[in-house]
């Protein structure tokens, strides 16, 4: 490489005239000089430019012309037609059919994510305890993941079939009525989370897993020692050391929950309306596949596109408000129980002066300093 | 490793110019390779059952050096968004890419990104179709932008298995005396349901939206006037068409069937319904969800069967037509496998192989139609050539707009699921008008 470098660099300049820097300009930086000066300014920026450049290319770029597309009147098949300014927007906002993806995004959202995430942090903790073949459960709960999301699709919907599905057919064992799980708004809401809900669990419970793993074990005997049970130190111990990680996985799944599009396209593939015959479980995503390519508004699709981005940003927000907020009053109330204990501490105190003062000992240091050094420390 | 500032500063430079020695590197062979004219790989996007798929291999031998790549998606609709998504992406469509009757009107408002088969010697060739198909495919510059290969003239696909359960005639010809013979209307074809409905307490067809399909498609203007004007809302033979739909359904006619799934083709097979809505191309469906139903596909233990009759007189419902976008690297190459595969020889190909009935003049006549074919066998031997060539008479092209397919598949397509689910048929109007209102006048 070195080699290769020279001769394609240096070659012509053998042949050439001297070189500028030999030339005697009374210039204080020869060529060199200022190459190397470049060299150090530049550098730096060149080399974490890769990471800018793709960026741009796939990100911003992305952004700002479908920003562009949304204040047009634009064909999908014909292209651009008038600039509209917000009137897409407008359009959107009053459209019954954006407002309904909205309401199914959200109720899929909810169905998926709560339970998910509950059942994420009890598997988490299962695996945290003391298991044979360890890694092997933790691979277990993994696999769901591997599937394409296709595929999971695929089988939930022959699942969920409402005609001889493997569902309805095991209701009926219990004597429960077939469920329209494709015809009606909340079954198949319900029948759609679940696919989420296969899907993710076990991939948040192993994020959860590895932050409960780093959690300091001699806090837990000691505080074994004292006393407590597992639920208690489930509830004392482990979930408020796994906050951080905690409020990662549930900004993830926030995003990947307005995002949701798969499940919901294949579920019922069949109906002329992707998301149901009648809407009933058309996601915002969705909407906006079908506004764009199947109804042809290009302009449309990508204000709603806009829509759902600043929704998602404003999902972003809150939940970092909601962490910042969870975050402070931990920290209050650390400083209340510190609080706490030094005023018991110096009640006892007190008590314990008057008590000594009665049987006539003198006073001992000011009841302040007595405070245990432990409630001063930060939890860890 | 050390590295002085010098070798740095060079090593960049090397690297820069090692990149331009790529890129021009590239470019050169590229152009090389557009020079050399063979071998050329062609490929094809076909959609539901065309019959195509033993042809390849003929063309491939004979004419050295092409290759195809064929690739077939399931329904009309998938094939529609993938085909209108390359056209909007300006790459990946298909060299010979087939588009149907319904989205064609679509189509014609970008005919400028597909290629003039005039200039590939379509003046030569286009006498060979019915002549209205060859004016769905002329855009409104005189360009001619597709080829025909199927036409669907419908028939009516009846389960004599079921009818002999309920009483009613098996043989075809007396099943089409049934249902009206020649002078056959909706109201005698829902009143013989009703007979059967009583008799069997079984629905009579699958579901709404495919009859519904078929009565649009036979009045003389569709949802679109014949000067392109919007024709839905304050039309009464559309309104009347669906207030004799909905009491059909008011009397349990329907199955309530999920079209296109039919539970997984198990409905063709276990008696769940009795006469299905069969343009020619749907008689390959039909075979192929048997199949899909793990049902015998080859005699005609199924027990369906063909009858030369349709409810209203005869009518059209679909036909495709293959087209060489723009974006092919070589029209000239695919335009002449498009004409060799609309060709009269290799329509009735077509027509043995999936039942599409073929829109050449010289197939439709051609005796080997009437061959006895793998098809035909599945209908219990019925003359599907035959029938189908009768059921082609008479019929007249609809006009079709730009929101033709939007207008059948999301206006109307909730509101006949609607029926089938027992909503009355005022309201499943009125909701079809606010869709129509939402997604066609204002969109």
């Amino acid at each position: 490489m070195q080699k290769a470098t020279m001769t394609l660099t240096r070659e012509p300049e053998l042949s050439s005239p001297p070189r500028p820097d030999r030339t005697g300009r009374k210039s204080a930086l020869t060529y060199k000089h200022r190459l190397s000066r470049l060299d150090v300014k530049l550098s730096p920026y060149l080399y974490i430019s890769p990471f800018f450049v793709l960026f741009g290319v796939v990100g911003l770029f992305p952004l700002v012309y479908t920003f562009v597309v949304s204040l047009n009147k634009w064909n999908l098949l014909s292209g651009p037609g008038e600039w509209i300014g917000f009137d897409n927007y407008v359009a959107e906002l009053n459209d019954p059919l954006f407002w309904n993806s909205l309401f199914n995004t959200m109720s899929i959202f909810l169905l998926s994510s709560i339970p998910q995430l509950i059942a994420a942090t009890f598997i988490a903790a299962v695996l945290d305890q003391n298991l044979r073949a360890k890694t092997f459960w933790r691979m277990s709960v993994l696999i769901p993941y591997v599937v394409t999301p296709v595929a999971v699709a695929l089988i939930f919907s022959n699942m969920f079939s409402e005609q001889n599905g493997m569902i309805n057919h095991l209701l009926s064992f219990v004597g429960v009525d077939p469920v329209m799980w494709k015809t009606d708004v909340f079954p198949s809401h319900i029948a759609i989370a679940s696919m989420v809900n296969w899907r993710w669990t076990g991939y948040n419970a192993l994020i959860l897993l590895a932050a409960m793993q780093s959690v300091p074990r001699d806090i837990h005997e000691s505080a074994a020692l004292d006393g407590a049970g597992f639920f208690r130190r489930f509830f004392s111990i482990t979930l408020p050391s796994i906050r951080p990680t905690m409020i990662f996985v549930i900004i993830t799944a926030t995003i990947g929950g307005l995002q949701i599009f798969t499940e919901p396209r294949l579920y019922d593939a069949t109906t002329p309306t992707p998301g149901g015959a009648h809407r009933q479980f058309q996601t915002t995503v969705l909407y906006l596949w079908e506004m764009a390519f199947q109804r042809q508004n290009f302009g449309k699709a990508s204000a709603v596109a806009f829509i759902l981005f600043i929704i998602i940003v404003a999902f972003g927000v809150l939940n970092f408000l909601i962490s910042q907020r969870i975050a402070t009053t931990d920290s209050r109330t650390d400083v209340k129980t510190a609080k706490r204990v030094l005023r018991r501490k110096a009640a006892a105190d007190r008590e314990a002066a008057l008590a000594s003062s009665a049987a006539g000992e003198p006073l001992d240091s000011p009841p302040s300093s007595t405070l245990p050094t432990g409630a001063k420390e930060p939890r860890s | 490793m050390k590295f002085s500032r010098r070798t740095k500063v060079g090593a960049a430079v090397a690297c820069a110019a090692s990149f331009a020695l790529i890129a021009t590197g590239c470019s050169s062979a590229g152009t090389g390779t557009t020079a050399s004219a063979s071998p050329v790989e062609l490929t094809v996007t076909t959609f539901g059952t065309m019959g195509m798929d033993a042809l390849y291999a003929q063309y491939e031998a004979s004419h050295p050096g092409i290759t195809i790549k064929a690739n077939n998606i399931d329904t009309g609709g998938n094939a529609q968004t993938d085909a209108f998504t390359k056209i909007a992406a300006g790459s990946g469509l298909s060299d010979v890419t087939a588009v149907e009757e319904g989205w064609l009107g679509a189509i014609q408002n970008v005919s400028s990104q597909f290629t003039d088969l005039k200039a590939y010697g379509a003046d030569a060739v286009k006498d060979r179709w019915v002549s209205w198909k060859v004016d769905q495919a002329t855009d409104k510059d005189g360009r001619i932008i597709g080829y025909g290969t199927d036409i669907g003239p419908e028939g009516i696909c009846y389960n004599s298995k079921a009818f002999a359960a309920a009483g009613l005639p098996t043989d075809r010809a007396a099943v089409a005396t049934l249902l009206g013979g020649s002078g056959s209307t909706w109201d005698n074809y829902f009143s013989v349901g009703e007979k059967y409905q009583k008799a069997t307490g079984k629905a009579w067809f699958d579901q709404s939206g495919f009859i519904w399909n078929s009565m649009v498609n036979q009045l003389p203007e569709g949802y679109y006037t014949k000067d392109g004007k919007l024709n839905v809302e304050n039309n009464a033979a559309l309104k009347s068409a669906w207030t004799k739909l909905a009491s059909a359904n008011a009397a349990g006619l329907s199955a309530k069937q999920s079209q296109w799934d039919w539970n997984k083709g198990t409905s063709f097979t276990d008696g769940t319904f009795a006469t299905f809505m069969c343009p020619g191309w749907m008689l390959g469906v039909v075979q192929g969800q048997v199949k899909t139903a793990g049902g015998d596909a080859v005699g005609a233990t199924a027990g369906w069967d063909f009858a030369d009759v349709f409810p209203g007189g005869a009518t059209n419902w679909g036909g495709t037509f293959l087209t060489v976008p723009t974006q092919s690297k070589h029209p000239k190459e695919a335009a002449e496998l498009a004409t060799w595969l609309t060709d009269a020889k290799q329509e009735v190909a077509e027509f043995q192989a999936s039942g599409a009935f073929p829109s050449v003049k010289a197939a439709q006549t051609d005796p080997a139609l009437a061959a006895s074919t793998g098809i035909s066998a599945f209908f219990n031997d019925a003359p599907i050539a035959a029938i189908l060539s009768k059921r082609a008479e008479g019929v007249k092209a609809q006009y079709k707009g730009p929101d033709d397919s939007t207008i059948q598949e999301k206006v109307f397509g909730p509101s006949a699921i609607s029926l089938d689910q027992g909503v009355s048929g005022d309201k499943a109007w009125a909701d079809a008008m606010t869709l129509f209102n939402q997604l066609i006048v204002n969109k």
